[in-house]
């Protein structure tokens, strides 16, 4: 339908407003295109697959509809619920220690302070190591027994503290995880706080203070609040992330040692690719996408605005 | 239709601008394209390049398109391949999933397109690894193999009174082998053995480099003429083999997984005893020199075994002109320089003239007992299409019998799910339903 | 963009009055400290870097050791780039910056136009359509990443950049960021626009757009590393050297039974070195916005 199709008794502000929405479907269109092409239909397709016993290497036999038996056999695997349980514990622990330092920095590096940009390249040099890198070196730095951080624990404590398997003791391995997760990734969070903080008008500060209030009252009465919607955002987003824990755990403990790293996407991954049961793969990601929704909109609800 | 010419175009296009002008003037339709799919190091695919690149000067018209896949998503990118209809002619795959490529019409037989010379020539070990046991007939070959022996350092098993064998005949028996670790373990070494488990959890190398010493045993992960896990799996002689190795662990005599690949030669030797891959004796003689001694694997019970396998090259049914891709795969088996990059890099011989060729090898050289286990004791891992299960459920059940579970109850789950995976695929047949 | 970055628009920033000069020192060396805690783990992977033996480099690990280099070498990165012919690194390179710019400039653009209608359009069920958005993020990429594989093979996308550019350029994740910062931008604002009549595109682009610097900043950042990091997917996607980016390129160092620690490390230091300089030139961008400005005046 085009403009001139519209009857010409409307008046001018109903074709402002016609004209308005033309224009933001055109601008809401390449975005939502590309994802419903690049994400929402791969994922789509991935719900037909959990209904079959598809393969990752197509095979002879046909795959076969084997309607919610992928789903049955996940949700009686005493290994799913275990991956589940190792994702809500790592969640737990990596959102304050993550959230809070990114924090920490971002206001640090928020304030004068000589060589400031040097400083913001520096704390967001862990940001842009890849993954694989990070593991390498995070290895050696866990490495039993003599390890750096053995030996440094070894020191502190005057050798009382015996040298820990960081990654080969079940009660130490998700800690470690947690360490090396938060070090690597507390970068997006802190920039996205500095971006948020470039917000907060310095006009609120100013009131702040002719009213008296101290350091801390400023940050808890004025910074806080104004961060509000950046507190939501870095919220959500990493818990999502938290749960997608994958690349770390696979490349250092695959899941070990019992069990204890093992989370859903890399439940889901050894299923589809390793075990090349697609269909299986597939059902989990579906479980995963459902958990995680309920989790943000649990969250949704409880941040959401009380105006 | 349309698309795919178009593509072939292209690349023959594209192919042509890079060999040069020598063949501008052929018209396309007359060059003959042979894709090749392989994963390699830097090492590898540079001499790959280069010696596809002396069989377009020798081939005038063929053009040898090379598709270099690094090995982390090999198997996701054949899946994917296959999907599209878009195989390569040459395929490079790792010899433990030939059979689930052959059973699932990959692959073709490749001894009618081969050398004859290369055929004479493969080691027993590299036939054994690219055979497909329904038909008997050979898939895949390769200039390689590989094997895993047991290291020491000469100096320290001498000053223990410890015996060195020296072929495949004289290898240590179970219990030599646990009182060879048990003199280490008193005297003061840290840790006994390196078993690798540093290698990780969900590794090929557990399967690889233990299944041995299930068979030296008299057992397997899967029986290899009914194609049944349960009985052979979870039966008594391979349960007794995973409480051997289970063992050693519990007497803090293996290098924990966290402790790193490198305890054998680091700083003050934490490790005694090491059971590496051939690739592990550079590393190894790199920091301890000609102190490092290369001995079989241990005879556990009636024989011996040793593993082997490693990436081999296939030709697909989507080969439009398998007798070029043979005559590729002979010219490139046979190049000089190919073999001398090889060699450079320790490569473990699967071709015997190749192994005369290697001093490291040959007889004499330090690792000639690793080679002759090539002959006399290497087994292949289950030739079977449900491989990539079998591997996956052993590997789960090792690393909790390691971790202390209980070795009956886990090699029962195990066999459980291999042959409910079996049965989830009608039986893979043919497989099971012979003899 | 630099003009708003001068020296009275830095010490505005400035939440607190300038502290006394001791508690100042005290607070950089604070810093610093805490900077080089942090980094120290990244000390090994420059110091591997410089080992020439991968041999040495696998022995020192899990010991002070990694950490010690006894007689530094370029040897490995004058390595990494001699591998040209088999492994070209330069056009690697070439193809992660093409790949980069072309995503993160489509990326800032598209992802920043959704924002703005969603957060202030008129069209209806927009809270709907970014509930939906925040619920595609949690699809991990590892579970699409065959059918969208198979898909890129269908229509003939497979080894080209674009088949690494449009899955990432739009991305719910960033969308929903711009739109949190975007609904923080006041009513008037946007009322004084509407007041002289532009349409949303106009007000988007002219006044949306110029306050918005340090959050498509943030964009631009996030996005680029994100991109340039990026290594499941092109490994699955390329085939040959035409469009591989470097971190694919990276990975063959990785092989299947022996690892090339020495070319393994310097290459990994290389790729660190682009996506450090594109952060810094964004990071300028973190200067109050006229947000601020606009509330008080």
């Amino acid at each position: 339908m085009s403009i001139r199709e519209v009857p010409a008794a409307i008046g001018r502000r109903r074709r402002a407003l016609w004209d308005g929405r033309v224009q933001e479907i055109a601008m809401l269109l390449p975005a939502l295109a590309l994802i419903a092409v690049f994400l929402l239909l791969p994922f789509l397709s991935s719900f037909r697959i959990a209904l079959t016993n598809e393969r990752l290497i197509p095979r002879p036999v046909p795959p076969r509809f084997v309607g919610l038996g992928n789903f049955q056999q996940i949700l009686t695997d005493h290994d799913f619920w275990r991956a589940l349980w190792n994702v809500a514990r790592f969640t737990l622990m990596v959102l304050p220690v993550q959230c809070g330092f990114a924090l920490a920095i971002a206001l640090l590096l928020n304030q004068k302070l000589p060589f400031r940009n040097f400083f913001r390249g520096l704390f967001f040099l862990p940001a842009i190591t890849s993954m694989v890198v990070v593991c390498v070196i995070w290895a050696t730095l866990f490495q039993y027994p003599t390890g750096p951080f053995n030996q440094i624990v070894g020191f502190l404590s005057f050798g009382l503290v015996q040298p820990i398997d960081w990654l080969g003791d079940p009660n130490w391995s998700m800690p470690a995880i947690v360490l090396l997760s938060a070090w690597q990734a507390y970068g997006f969070q802190m920039i996205v706080y500095l971006a948020g903080l470039q917000g907060i008008p310095e006009s609120l500060y100013e009131a702040a203070e002719l009213d008296g209030a101290g350091r801390w009252q400023r940050f808890w009465h004025v910074t806080m609040p104004s961060l509000r919607q950046t507190h939501v955002f870095v919220l959500i987003i990493t818990t999502i992330q938290a749960f997608k824990l994958f690349t770390q755990v696979n490349i250092l403990t695959q899941g070990g040692p019992r069990g204890t790293t093992d989370t859903l996407v890399h439940y889901m991954f050894t299923a589809g690719f390793v075990d090349q049961r697609l269909g299986l793969a597939s059902a989990v990601a579906i479980l995963l996408f459902f958990i995680v929704l309920v989790v943000s909109l649990v969250q949704r609800f409880v941040v959401r605005d009380r105006k | 239709m349309k698309m795919r010419l178009s593509n072939r175009l292209l690349t023959v296009l594209r192919a042509t601008t890079i060999v040069g002008a020598g063949f501008a003037g052929l018209s396309a339709a007359e060059a003959a394209n042979l894709k090749l799919m392989f994963q390699g190091d830097p090492y590898e695919v540079k001499i790959i390049t280069e010696t596809a690149k002396k069989f377009e000067a020798a081939n005038p018209g063929t053009t040898v398109e090379l598709i270099n896949t690094p090995h982390d998503a090999y198997n996701e990118k054949v899946g994917a391949a296959v999907s599209a209809g878009a195989l390569p002619d040459i395929m490079e795959l790792d010899a433990p999933f030939l059979a689930n490529y052959v059973w699932s019409g990959f692959l073709q037989p490749i001894a009618p397109y081969i050398d004859k010379a290369v055929l004479d020539d493969m080691t027993a070990s590299n036939i054994s690894q690219g055979t497909y046991p329904v038909d008997k007939q050979l898939y895949a070959t390769a200039l390689v193999d590989s094997t895993v022996a047991l290291y020491g350092s000469r100096k320290q098993l001498t000053e223990l009174g410890i015996r060195i064998p020296t072929s495949v005949d004289d290898a240590w028996t179970k219990d030599e082998f646990v009182a060879a670790l048990e003199k280490l373990a008193a005297s003061g070494v840290k840790w006994p053995i390196d078993l690798f488990r540093a290698y990780g959890t969900k590794t090929e190398w557990i399967t690889y480099a233990y299944e041995p010493v299930l068979v030296s045993m008299g057992c397997d992960v899967i029986d290899r003429t009914t194609w049944k896990a349960g009985g052979t799996l979870d039966g008594e002689k391979c349960v007794e083999a995973a409480k051997l190795l289970q063992s050693f662990v519990q007497k803090g005599w293996v290098v924990p997984q966290s402790a790193g690949g490198n305890q054998f030669y680091a700083e003050g030797r934490p490790a005694g005893l090491a059971w590496g891959g051939h690739w592990f004796y550079a590393e190894a003689k790199a920091q301890m020199g000609d102190d490092v001694v290369v001995m079989p694997l241990p005879k556990f019970g009636e024989k011996s075994a040793s593993p082997n396998g490693t990436w081999i090259y296939a030709i697909t049914k989507n080969a439009s002109d398998p007798a070029l891709a043979g005559k590729f795969l002979s010219f490139m088996l046979q190049d000089p320089e190919y073999r001398a990059a090889y060699r450079e890099h320790a490569g473990f011989p699967g071709l015997k003239s190749f192994a005369a060729d290697s001093p490291l090898y040959a007889s004499g050289g330090a690792m000639a007992v690793a080679f002759e286990q090539a002959s006399k004791s290497a087994v292949p891992r289950p030739p079977h299409p449900a491989y990539p299960t079998i591997t996956l459920a052993f590997q789960q059940a090792m690393n909790n019998i390691f971790d202390g579970a209980d070795a009956q109850e886990e090699l029962s789950k195990a066999a459980k799910k291999i042959d409910a995976d079996i049965e989830d695929n009608e039986g893979y047949a043919p497989f099971g339903q012979a003899n | 963009m630099t003009t708003i970055s001068g020296p009275a628009q830095m010490a505005a920033q400035t939440p607190s009055r300038v502290p006394r000069d001791w508690s100042a020192v005290i607070k950089f060396v604070a810093v610093l400290i805490l900077a080089l805690v942090i980094v120290s783990p990244l000390f090994l992977l420059v110091v591997a870097s410089l080992k020439a033996d991968r041999f040495q480099i696998l022995a020192d690990m899990g010991s002070f050791r990694a950490f010690w280099v006894s007689d530094p070498t370029l040897q490995n990165f004058r390595e990494v780039w001699t591998f040209s012919g088999a492994l070209p690194f330069g056009r690697y390179l070439l193809n992660s910056l093409v790949i980069l710019f072309v995503t993160v400039l489509g990326g800032v653009f598209l992802n920043s136009m959704a924002a703005f209608v969603l957060a202030w359009g008129r069209l209806p069920g927009r809270a709907i359509i970014l509930t939906a958005l925040i619920g595609l993020y949690i699809v991990p990429q590892e579970s699409i990443v065959l059918p969208l594989l198979t898909l890129v093979n269908r229509v003939g996308l497979s080894d080209s950049f674009a088949a690494q550019i449009l899955p990432f350029m739009a991305s719910p994740l960033y969308i929903f960021l711009i739109y949190q910062f975007f609904i923080q931008v006041p009513r008037d604002i946007y009322d004084a626009a509407t007041v002289d009549g532009a349409g949303p595109f106009r007000i988007y682009w002219s006044v949306f757009l110029p306050i918005s610097l340090p959050v498509l900043a943030t964009v631009a950042i996030l996005l680029g590393i994100e991109t340039w990091n990026q290594y499941l997917w092109p490994l699955m996607v390329t085939q040959t050297d035409r469009a591989r980016p470097i971190s694919v390129g990276i990975a063959s160092f990785f092989g299947h039974d022996s690892v090339y620690w020495n070319s393994a490390m310097a290459a990994s230091v290389m790729m660190m070195i682009p996506v450090l300089i594109f952060y810094l030139a964004f990071q300028k961008w973190f200067v109050s916005s006229f947000i601020s400005s606009a509330v008080k005046g």
